[in-house]
Formats: C-alpha cells, sequence, structure tokens
C-alpha cells in the first residue's frame, strides 16, 4: 500500500515550547485518518507543516512521494485544506467562491462550473443564494469542505472541522467526510473521540509533541483487549470469598473491579462464582473505547 | 500570472461590493470640483466680510480670480485625498493575513507574489482613476470659468503627484509585508513621509527627495521647470519599485 | 441676483448630487447594518446628518463601516 503522506520526525520549536519533538506518522491511500490530541498538543502546527504554511525546525515531509517545502505551495491540487476557522470573502456567495478557488487552482472554465454545482449539492449548499458574511458556523464548516475538495486533491486535511459545531452540524460533517474519503485520503484533527471512532480506519495520538500510539482502529481497540470486569454481588458479605480467591480485585462503590481481565479470566471468575453459589447482580465485561486508551496514553 | 488576473478580479469585485469604489469616485469627484468652487466664491465671501472690515476701519481691494487660484486649491486638497485613500487600504493586506482569508487560495496554488502585487496593482489602479478624476474635473472648470493657460505645467505637475502616490502606495505595500496591523503600516507610511520632510531641511538633499514632486505650486509659477523635477521623479520611481520589490521576500518569509 | 446663481450651478448640482448620494450611501449602510468597527447606530447617524456636507459620510465609510 503505497503512503499519500509521510511525516517523518518533524520537529518546532515556538519560543521556549518543544511544540512538535519529532513527529512521525503515515496516511495510507484511501483511508480517513484520525489525528488526536489535546487542545494545543500541536495539531494545527503539523497540518501547517504538511501544507507548507509553516517552517519546520527539522523532519521531512512528503505528499504523494513529493518533499513539502515552506511557502512553496505543495503541487497544486495535491492537498487540500480546511482550517479550524475558515473564512472567506464575505461579500461573495458560496458559488462565487468556489468558482474563485476552481480558477486559482486551474480548472478549465467549463469543467468547473459542473465541479462547483457538484460540491455544492454534496455539501448541501445549493439552495444558498445569501453572501458568505452570513452564514452560520457550519456552514462556513461545509463551504470549507467544499473549497477544499475542488481540485480533487488526493489528499485533504481537515483542522478540527466537528468541534465548534452542535451535534446536528458534526454528523453532517462527519457524512461529508465519509462521502469525500471514498475519492481522497482523509487528515483529520479532533479531541473528540467518538468522532473517530464513527469514521476513521487509523488513528495517532499527538501528545507531548510526540506521537505516542498509532494504528488502525483493530490494532488500536485490540491494545485494549484487557478489559476491566465489574461484579455487583447480591450480597455485600460474599465479598471477602471472592477476594480471598482473587486477590487482583479490589472493592470500589460496592462493585468489585478486575482490572486487564482476559476473557479466560472471565471463565474461571464464573466458574468460581457457580461453584461457591455465589449470587450476583450483575457482572459487567466494560469494553474499553479509546477515551480509556487515550486517557492511559497521556498517562492520566 | 494566472494567479494574478483571478485575484485582481476578485479584488476589483470586493470593492465594488463594499462600495469602496462608490466612495471613492464620491470622493475625487468631490476635491475635483471644490478646487475651482472654492475659488470662485472666495471673492464672495470676501466681498461679503469687507462691509464688516470696512467698519473697523479696512479697506479691502476688489478680488479677481484666475485659474491659478482654482490650481492652488488642487495643490492643496490632493494630498487629503491622497491620505483618504491610504487609510481606506491601509489594511487590505493586513486584514487578509490576520483573518485567514488568504490560506485557501494559498493551498491551492495561488503565489504570494501574485498575491501582493495584484493588490497593489488595484490600489494603484484607484489611486490613478481617482487623481485624474479630480485633475480633469478642476482642468475642465478652469477652461469653464477662466483660462488654463495660464498656469504653467500643469500636466507635469499632475504627473508628479500620481507619482508621489505610487511611492506612498508602495510604502503601504512594503510595511504590510511584515505589520501586523493596519494601523502599524499607516504608522509605517507617515514615518517614511516624517523622515522625508526631515530630510528636506538640508538644502542640498531638497531637489532629490519625493517630497520635491508636492511643490506643484512653483511648477504653477513657472518658478521651477519640469527639469528641476527630474532627479526627484526620478528617485521617487526608483524608491517605489524598491519598496514594492522587497515586499515580495519578505511575504514569502512571512508566517501566514 | 439669478444671473449670479446660473452662473454657479455648474459647479453647485453635481456638488449636490455628490453630496446627496454620499449621504444617502451612509445612511443605508448604517440602517443596514448592526454592528460598526466603533461606535454605534445612533453615534453615526447623529455624526453623518451633522456633518452631511461630505465630512460625517467619508468619516462613517473610514472609521465606522465594518470591514467584511
Amino acid at each position: 500500500m503505497k503512503n499519500i503522506l509521510e511525516v517523518r520526525e518533524i520537529r518546532k520549536r515556538f519560543g521556549s515550547k518543544q511544540v512538535l519533538d519529532g513527529v512521525s506518522f503515515s496516511v495510507p491511500e484511501h483511508c480517513v485518518f484520525g489525528f488526536i490530541g489535546r487542545n494545543g498538543a500541536g495539531k494545527t502546527t503539523t497540518m501547517r507543516a504538511v501544507l507548507g504554511l509553516l517552517r519546520t525546525d527539522g523532519g521531512e515531509i512528503e505528499v504523494c512521494g513529493e518533499p513539502v517545502r515552506y511557502g512553496a505551495v505543495p503541487e497544486s491540487g495535491l492537498i487540500g485544506y480546511l482550517p479550524d476557522v475558515p473564512e472567506f470573502y464575505g461579500c461573495m456567495t458560496a458559488p462565487e467562491y468556489l468558482r474563485l478557488c476552481g480558477e486559482i487552482a486551474g480548472i478549465e472554465r467549463s469543467a468547473l462550473k459542473t465541479r462547483c454545482s457538484e460540491l455544492l449539492g454534496l455539501v448541501g449548499l445549493e439552495k444558498e443564494r445569501h453572501r458568505i458574511r452570513g452564514f452560520s458556523r457550519g456552514m462556513k464548516q461545509r463551504l470549507g469542505i467544499a473549497q477544499a475538495l475542488i481540485s480533487r486533491p488526493r489528499l485533504l486535511i481537515c483542522d478540527e472541522p466537528t468541534s465548534a459545531l452542535d451535534p446536528v452540524g458534526r454528523r453532517e460533517i462527519l457524512e461529508i467526510l465519509r462521502t469525500a474519503a471514498e475519492q481522497t485520503s482523509v487528515l483529520f484533527s479532533t479531541h473528540i473521540l467518538s468522532d473517530v471512532e464513527r469514521i476513521c480506519g487509523r488513528a495517532a495520538f499527538l501528545e507531548g509533541g510526540k506521537i505516542v500510539l498509532t494504528g488502525s482502529m483493530d490494532e488500536l481497540r485490540a491494545m485494549r483487549s484487557d478489559t476491566d470486569l465489574a461484579l455487583t454481588l447480591s450480597d455485600p458479605a460474599d465479598t471477602e470469598k471472592v477476594t480471598a480467591a482473587f486477590p487482583q480485585a479490589s472493592l470500589s462503590d460496592g462493585r468489585l473491579i478486575f482490572p486487564k481481565a482476559s476473557e479466560k479470566d472471565c471463565a474461571a471468575l464464573m466458574a468460581f462464582l457457580a461453584e461457591k453459589m455465589i449470587p450476583v447482580t450483575r457482572l459487567e465485561r466494560h469494553e474499553a473505547d479509546l477515551e480509556d486508551l487515550f486517557m492511559e496514553v497521556i498517562g492520566k | 500570472m494566472r494567479g494574478f488576473a483571478v485575484f485582481f478580479v476578485k479584488e476589483l469585485r470586493e470593492l465594488l461590493r463594499t462600495k469602496r469604489l462608490l466612495i471613492l469616485c464620491c470622493l475625487f469627484l468631490l476635491f475635483g470640483i471644490m478646487n475651482p468652487a472654492v475659488a470662485k466664491l472666495t471673492p464672495k465671501l470676501i466681498g461679503l466680510m469687507s462691509e464688516e472690515l470696512a467698519a473697523q476701519g479696512m479697506t479691502v481691494s476688489a478680488v479677481t480670480v484666475t485659474s491659478m487660484d482654482s490650481w492652488v486649491q488642487f495643490e492643496k486638497n490632493i494630498p487629503f485625498a491622497l491620505i483618504i485613500l491610504l487609510i481606506m487600504f491601509s489594511g487590505i493586506y493586513t486584514f487578509e493575513y490576520s483573518r485567514g482569508t488568504l490560506i485557501p487560495l494559498l493551498t491551492k496554488g495561488l503565489s504570494r507574489a501574485a498575491a501582493v502585487l495584484s493588490k497593489c496593482a488595484v490600489v494603484m489602479l484607484m489611486w490613478t482613476g481617482g487623481l485624474a478624476l479630480c485633475f480633469g474635473l478642476t482642468y475642465f472648470y478652469g477652461d469653464f470659468y477662466w483660462d488654463n493657460s495660464a498656469v504653467h505645467s500643469l500636466f507635469f505637475a499632475g504627473f508628479c503627484w500620481w507619482l508621489f502616490g505610487l511611492l506612498m502606495i508602495g510604502c503601504v505595500v512594503f510595511f504590510s509585508s511584515f505589520a501586523a496591523s493596519s494601523a502599524q503600516v499607516l504608522l509605517g507610511t507617515g514615518a517614511v513621509y516624517f523622515v522625508m520632510l526631515l530630510a528636506g531641511m538640508y538644502g542640498r538633499a531638497k531637489a532629490y527627495l519625493p517630497t520635491r514632486l508636492c511643490d506643484s505650486l512653483s511648477l504653477f509659477r513657472g518658478d521651477l521647470h519640469p527639469s528641476d523635477y527630474t532627479a526627484a521623479a526620478v528617485v521617487t520611481a526608483a524608491l517605489t519599485a524598491a519598496l514594492i520589490l522587497a515586499a515580495l521576500p519578505l511575504t514569502k518569509q512571512r508566517q501566514i | 441676483m439669478p444671473k449670479e446663481i446660473r452662473e454657479y450651478l455648474p459647479l453647485l448640482i453635481p456638488l449636490i448630487i455628490v453630496q446627496f448620494v454620499l449621504l444617502g450611501c451612509a445612511l443605508w449602510h448604517i440602517l443596514h447594518h448592526s454592528s460598526y468597527k466603533r461606535g454605534s447606530r445612533v453615534l453615526w447617524l447623529v455624526v453623518v446628518l451633522i456633518g452631511m456636507e461630505f465630512i460625517g459620510p467619508i468619516l462613517y465609510f473610514l472609521l465606522g463601516k465594518e470591514e467584511e
């Protein structure tokens, strides 16, 4: 599988703060890549470096095998970019703005017209006749995706496309991204983990200026296959019997927690409970989600 | 080159939509009419005042107005028109940089040089058109009421003002390449003018300074000839070109 | 007197037209926008009407009109 984006050991220092301290990751073709990190972790910095909008202190970035240099615009149409707070010329309408973008990108006049209406349809702005000045955040975000896609880029970079939106707007944007991903790779940053779980194929965690974890969603989930078991007994008096047999269990909120219990551990516990005839109100296997993984990764 | 043309059209469209073009037109129209109007009305006003003055024991002789008075007004007023134009366009770069509206276009292959130059071209076009309007009106009324031939080197004086305006626009372009706000751009442009005024105190430098171009009065009266302005004009043109050329690499360095 | 006024008409008519165009534009713009770079709607209406001989509208467009 060929990689669309290859980031190797990039570093960036702002004043005394080392924002990026050797970030490396790669985005394969036809993949929605989630770029996860806390606010201020350096997600935007990394993306701007990929676009050649930011001078890095070291490291290499390759897009489709082409090295990216500061100030030099990536070969036109290779990357589409949606900034975190997209701002457009308020006195234009959405179709006019898309036309401008297309003309800058050098799309043929005849092809441009159909491309514009196609994209406006994709993002649901085809009936919007007002000037951009009056657009809501969600509408600007959608127009932002449309302008980013105009030259059919191989890689679409979205900086926190969903962070400022209400649940409905978020769902719409995610759906648009999913549709867009049929034709391009998508790299999108977020701190909302459920978004990543919903549409991403791969993800990377950025923390402390480094990628602390990366892999496909299945791999990431597998890392936390040792899930916790939570056991609630009918009679609290039985607690000691259980803890005597399973010393790793700890009591919290009246529940017994068995950390990192494999499926085998689970079966053993159930066998023990059945053998001793201990009544149980509830036995839960707590499936780890990305949030747990994230918390574990950042050491909280 | 394609980027330049597309961006140029976009800038013009913005000027039209934000009504700036209309305001500028009105402004220069206004200044153009005011010059002869003030000249024409002066004797009337003095006539009204003369009765009062006479009561105080002063006598006022009859004033005859010529086109010269109108052109003196032109020299007095055109700096204000230029200042208003500069204020109006002082944020044309910094506003885009700070809002980030340029980023989507830059990532689509618009070169920074094309953006800088096309904006510069638009402002220069506005100055050219505005000055022509203002000059044309003053000229028209000058012939309508009086006779322009009494005034020397009219067109050359107009050209001098045009060149001086281009220099000031060049300053805006230059300072915009690193200034954070329109206020800083104006401050820098003002500082350049101030420095030129200070330098003008040395008599020997005077003939080479761009501020020499603002002295239309000596031209009108025939005290100085266009050839006395050649050095200043060459310096101004060179300085303008240098400022704009310097802005290109500086803008390329700029973190947008 | 009428003859004298006629002499000034070529100056006055365009002047008045430009003045009213500017005034109209400024008023229309103030009433169609709710936010300004600085100042408030009432302030700008007062400024434009008091300085309606060009100064008011020009001040508004330079200092009060919001950038888009």
